[in-house]
């Protein structure tokens, strides 16, 4: 029955020294669904999206990404997962400050092997899609909040990963930009981009997730489905 | 191009300062080092490669022939390699119109041999009598041309038909052993070679087993080849221990700075790391990067850094060996491939530490790591200073050292090194000037007289000299002139006289002093001034040149008249042919010499021109030298050098302190952004930097001159050694109080240039350019 789930979580514990994160939580993520995970702040989400990235490893639990075991690699092979399975997209973008926006895009193809120039190449196109083909040659610290965001996307997509993790994607943005950018996950949703998503914005949630999670003291509190408008 | 060449590029680019100040901090050790290692090498190498082809003799031995005959040291060499007995005559030139000294003469058929191959690089060898080959190194142009003669009073006249070279110098001079008897021989050269003889022990024991059976008294002296190459490479050899400190200060330096860069690029790039990690860069990708970063510019520094040293060393060496006959030069290639693979595996080392933290950071927790982490002691300072009086600007200032505990200590760890540096270079500057004044006085309360031609020397005369002295007065008269003179207050009569050292080409001029001795002869170091005719005193170069000590008797020769004298004491001059003896022992080497010069000391009060005029009313045939000027080449290397190095290290501590002020201004800039925004004048921001930079250049400051002047006391023996000579108290005490507080204030200024404009740029940097990029 699970034969296309993207993401399978059981009984997932991630313990701090002075806090629980994470308090058994088992979820499962199909090909193409669009989840948005909410709750409270501290409540933990942020935690699990890391321990899907293989970021941080759990306390107990595993975390089943497309078939694999994250449990079962080491720190190597969890960067490997990551550059052709995970695009990840966060709050503050976290965009490299000392290369341009091209760059910064075009480095996540550099490291599966591809030659500069073809990764270069690729991530023009990503900045034609997205609309800021004209920023291509600015670095970020330059740029605005929702353009470094749409940067973090073409970044996230250059070597087309299974599956899409945002963590409150348009946090730090204003509401316009906010919208375009969730404007542009649904958009990927829609030709079948898998898509994880943190947010705190109830009204985003609903317009672009299939599915809505959510997540109170480490624990899934509530689950529903959502039948999406547009 | 890979995704970490990407990554270690950007990162470069980004830290263009940082990457410069690395480069150039690599760039100076690798040079010092380069050039240490290769005055090392070129020190030795020429001499014992001309050594090795010549058959170089590891002794030379000079015995009397009216006491041992030729069969008889034959016999006793026995199966040691040998050459000789060769007859050898002392030649005094003085008096032919080509003045060469005096020359030790030796009667050899043939250059070649077992021994001592002589290298005949121009002319001929000496087959007939009237011919004569000169002991000179090849090369020198000047002075070196064939067919002069030489003649000497009662000998016959010998033209130079040839050079040759020695390179234990077994004599200055060689005929063929018809001609030498006319020279009337006062001494047998006999030249041994041993199976080992590579250290002292072992060239005595051989010399013991070369001479047994040989009458007591025969044995006029000796020298070995272990002396010879320690005079040959004493001339580099100061310079090593000079340059193998500055070498390891600047690596340290380098590797202080390195550690501190990184270790700030890992923990400001905790996030940077992070999102690398989030990418897909594997831990050692992570690590990569931050180890290419630093490599780019060590490898850089390094390569510029061994041609520098490279190009620096050759004028120094060329000078110095050219003696040898080397003609090309270069460093041996391992010189050049310890710099080249040395160094920047040292910087990348030093790297490794940071590097190896940023590999193991959990990805996690990188990307959500604040800007700045303070500890709970930081805080607890922090809280404490606000409760001084200090202004508010100051107190922060203070505390802003302890939030980063590691960084403050590697850039505490730089401004002392600089201070080091500083306080040794100083030291090694007065030693320098002490010593100079010490063996070079130039005191302006003497007047040097001169009375007339020392004995074989010639007379010395250029335009401007006028004619040259010639005492009316006789010499004990002179003596009473100058004594009555109005601000007398102490008089020396000097004469010198040229004397063959038996064993080798060994000269030396023994000075025969009279009158105030204690006043104006030089410091007696130890033992004490010769109180009778068999004494002499000599400065601890010409022992340690000859491998004598104090108790020790040499047997001098001036013209027929031979002597022994027994080295009483060691004096504080540095020439090391000249030794000092009493008036006594005049008489037995050249009876009725007068002195040829006075020194004359007077009083505090007497003008030098009016006393100079009255000298020259007493005895118009008198002459009064002017002041002597005294500094000597070595030292001004010394000195120049020094005074380079340190500006190059303090500059380079300077910037160590400019990269953590960065480095805390990158931190902190939401911090400062808001004690701007609630009213801090960028003047109070600037001094607040300033002031948490000020903290450790006063600590360093502190901490730097101990060790600095601990440095001294390691170096400068070192650097005496090898000059072959002592370190005399003028070397080693030359720091005083105010010198010291002076040289701890250095911390402070390394501190305060490397804050300044870092600060200021923190102290400009608007709010709101802050705040966007946060
Ligand atoms: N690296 C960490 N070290 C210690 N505690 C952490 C760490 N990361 C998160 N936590 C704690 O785990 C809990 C969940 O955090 P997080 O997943 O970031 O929450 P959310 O994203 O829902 O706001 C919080 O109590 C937080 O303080
Ligand atoms: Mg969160």
């Amino acid at each position: 029955m699970n034969n296309d789930a993207v993401v399978e979580i059981t009984d997932l514990r991630k313990e701090y020294s002075d806090s629980i994160a994470l308090n058994g939580v088992s979820l499962t993520v199909r090909a193409g669904e669009a989840v948005a995970v909410m709750g409270p702040s501290g409540s933990g989400k942020s935690t699990l999206l890391n321990m899907i990235a293989g970021l941080d490893r759990p306390t107990s639990g595993s975390v089943v990404v497309h078939g694999t075991d994250l449990g079962a690699l080491d720190e190597t092979g969890l960067a490997l997962f990551r550059r052709r399975g995970i695009g990840m997209i966060f709050q503050f973008f976290n965009l490299l400050d000392d290369l341009s926006a091209l760059d910064n895009v075009a480095l996540a193809a550099q490291l599966t092997g591809t030659p500069a120039g073809q990764a270069r190449k690729r991530a023009l196109e990503l900045f034609g899609e997205l609309g800021i083909e004209n920023r291509k040659n600015i670095y970020p610290a330059r740029l605005s909040g929702g353009e470094r965001q749409r940067v973090a996307v073409a970044r996230a997509l250059m070597n087309r990963p299974a599956l899409l993790l945002a963590d409150e994607p348009t946090g730090a943005l204003d509401s316009r930009s906010g919208e375009q950018v969730m404007d542009l996950l649904l958009d990927l949703n829609q030709i079948g981009q898998t898509l994880l998503l943190v947010t705190h914005d109830e009204r985003l949630a609903t317009r672009c997730a299939s599915r809505v999670i959510e997540v109170v003291d480490g624990r899934i509190a509530r689950e529903q489905s959502v039948e999406r408008v547009s | 191009m890979s995704a970490v060449w990407t990554a270690a590029w950007a990162a470069v680019r980004r830290r263009v300062l940082q990457t410069i100040v690395i480069g150039i901090v690599v760039l100076a050790s690798t040079a010092t080092i380069v050039m240490a290692l290769g005055l090392l090498e070129s020190a030795a190498a020429p001499f014992d490669r001309a050594f090795a082809t010549q058959q170089g003799a590891h002794l030379s031995a000079a015995f009397d022939p009216t006491k041992t005959s030729a069969d008889q040291l034959k016999q006793a060499a026995g199966q040691t390699v040998s050459a000789g007995p060769f007859p050898q005559a002392t030649v005094d030139t003085s008096a032919s119109q080509v003045f060469l000294g005096t020359l030790t003469v030796a009667g050899r058929a043939d250059p070649g041999g077992p021994v001592d191959r002589l290298t005949i690089w121009r002319g001929r060898w000496a087959t007939a009598p009237g011919e004569i080959v000169l002991n000179r190194t090849p090369g020198g142009e000047g002075g070196n041309n064939l067919g002069f003669e030489i003649s000497i009073p009662g000998r016959p006249k010998l033209t130079v038909v040839g050079f040759a070279h020695s390179v234990t110098g077994s004599a200055d001079a060689w005929v063929t052993p018809d001609q030498v008897n006319a020279l009337q021989p006062t001494a047998l050269q006999m030249l041994y070679r041993f199976p080992d003889a590579g250290t002292a022990a072992k060239v005595a024991e051989g010399q013991k087993s070369v001479t047994t059976g040989i009458p007591e008294g025969a044995l006029l002296g000796t020298l070995s080849h272990l002396t010879v190459k320690d005079k040959a490479t004493s001339e580099l050899g100061v310079f090593i221990p000079f340059l193998m400190i500055f070498g390891i200060l600047g690596l340290v330096v380098a590797v202080l700075i390195v550690a501190n860069v990184v270790s700030g690029a890992v923990v400001a790039g905790f996030r940077h790391i992070g999102m690398l990690k989030a990418l897909g860069f594997t831990p050692g990708q992570v690590m990569a990067v931050y180890l290419v970063m630093i490599s780019i510019p060590a490898v850089l520094g390094c390569v510029l850094g061994t041609v520098a040293g490279n190009f620096f060393a050759k004028p120094i060496v060329q000078d110095a060996v050219e003696g040898f006959g080397v003609t090309e030069l270069s460093f041996a290639p391992w010189v050049n491939a310890v710099a080249l693979l040395g160094m920047p595996a040292l910087v990348v080392s030093a790297a490794l530490v940071p590097a190896l933290r940023a590999r193991g950071l959990p990805a996690a927790q990188a990307i959500s790591a604040g800007t700045t982490t303070h500890t709970g002691r930081a805080l607890r300072i922090q809280r404490w200073l606000t409760t001084t009086p200090l202004p508010r600007s100051v107190s922060l200032g203070l505390g802003v050292p302890f939030a980063r505990a590691g960084r403050s200590a590697l850039t505490l760890a730089s401004v002392v090194l600089g201070v080091m540096t500083v306080t040794l270079a100083a030291g090694l500057t007065m030693s320098v000037t002490a010593y100079d004044s010490a063996v070079r006085p130039s005191y302006d309360d003497r007047v040097e007289v001169l009375a007339g031609r020392p004995p074989g020397l010639p007379v010395m005369r250029t335009p401007e000299m006028g004619e040259p002295p010639n005492a009316t007065l006789s010499d004990a008269d002179d003596e009473k002139m100058l004594r009555s003179l109005p601000g007398t207050d102490a008089v020396l009569a000097v004469s010198q006289l040229e004397t063959e050292v038996a064993g080798g080409t060994q000269n030396a001029t023994i000075f025969f002093y009279r009158g105030d001795t204690g006043k104006l002869g030089p410091r007696v170091l130890t033992g004490h001034w010769p109180d009778g005719p068999g004494q002499v005193v000599a400065p601890s170069r010409f022992l340690n040149q000859r491998g004598l000590q104090v108790g020790d008797t040499i047997t001098v020769q001036a013209n027929e008249n031979r002597t022994e004298l027994k080295i009483v004491g060691v004096v504080l001059t540095n020439n090391e042919d000249e030794i000092f003896a009493d008036w006594s022992a005049l008489n037995v080497l050249a009876p009725g010499t007068r002195a040829h010069s006075y020194q004359v000391r007077f009083t505090s009060g007497t003008v030098r021109e009016t006393f100079t005029a009255a000298i020259a009313k007493g005895d118009p045939g008198l002459r009064v030298m002017p002041p002597r000027d005294g500094s000597s080449s070595t030292g001004v290397i010394i000195v120049s050098a020094s005074v380079t190095l340190t500006l190059v290290l303090g500059l380079v501590a300077a910037l160590g302190v400019f990269n953590t002020v960065v480095l805390n201004a990158r931190e902190r800039r939401r911090d400062l952004g808001m004690l701007k925004s609630i009213g801090m004048t960028p003047r109070q921001v600037t001094v607040m930097l300033v002031t948490s930079m000020g903290v450790l250049g006063v600590l360093g400051g502190l901490a730097g001159v101990p060790l600095g002047v601990a440095a001294h006391q390691l170096v400068v023996p070192a650097m005496a050694h090898a000059a072959q000579s002592d370190a005399v108290d003028v070397l080693m005490q030359v720091y005083h109080a105010p010198a010291l507080a002076l040289l701890a204030l250095a911390g402070v200024v390394i501190a305060v240039l490397g804050a300044l404009v870092p600060a200021r740029g923190a102290a400009r940097l608007s709010i709101a350019t802050v705040l966007h990029n946060e």
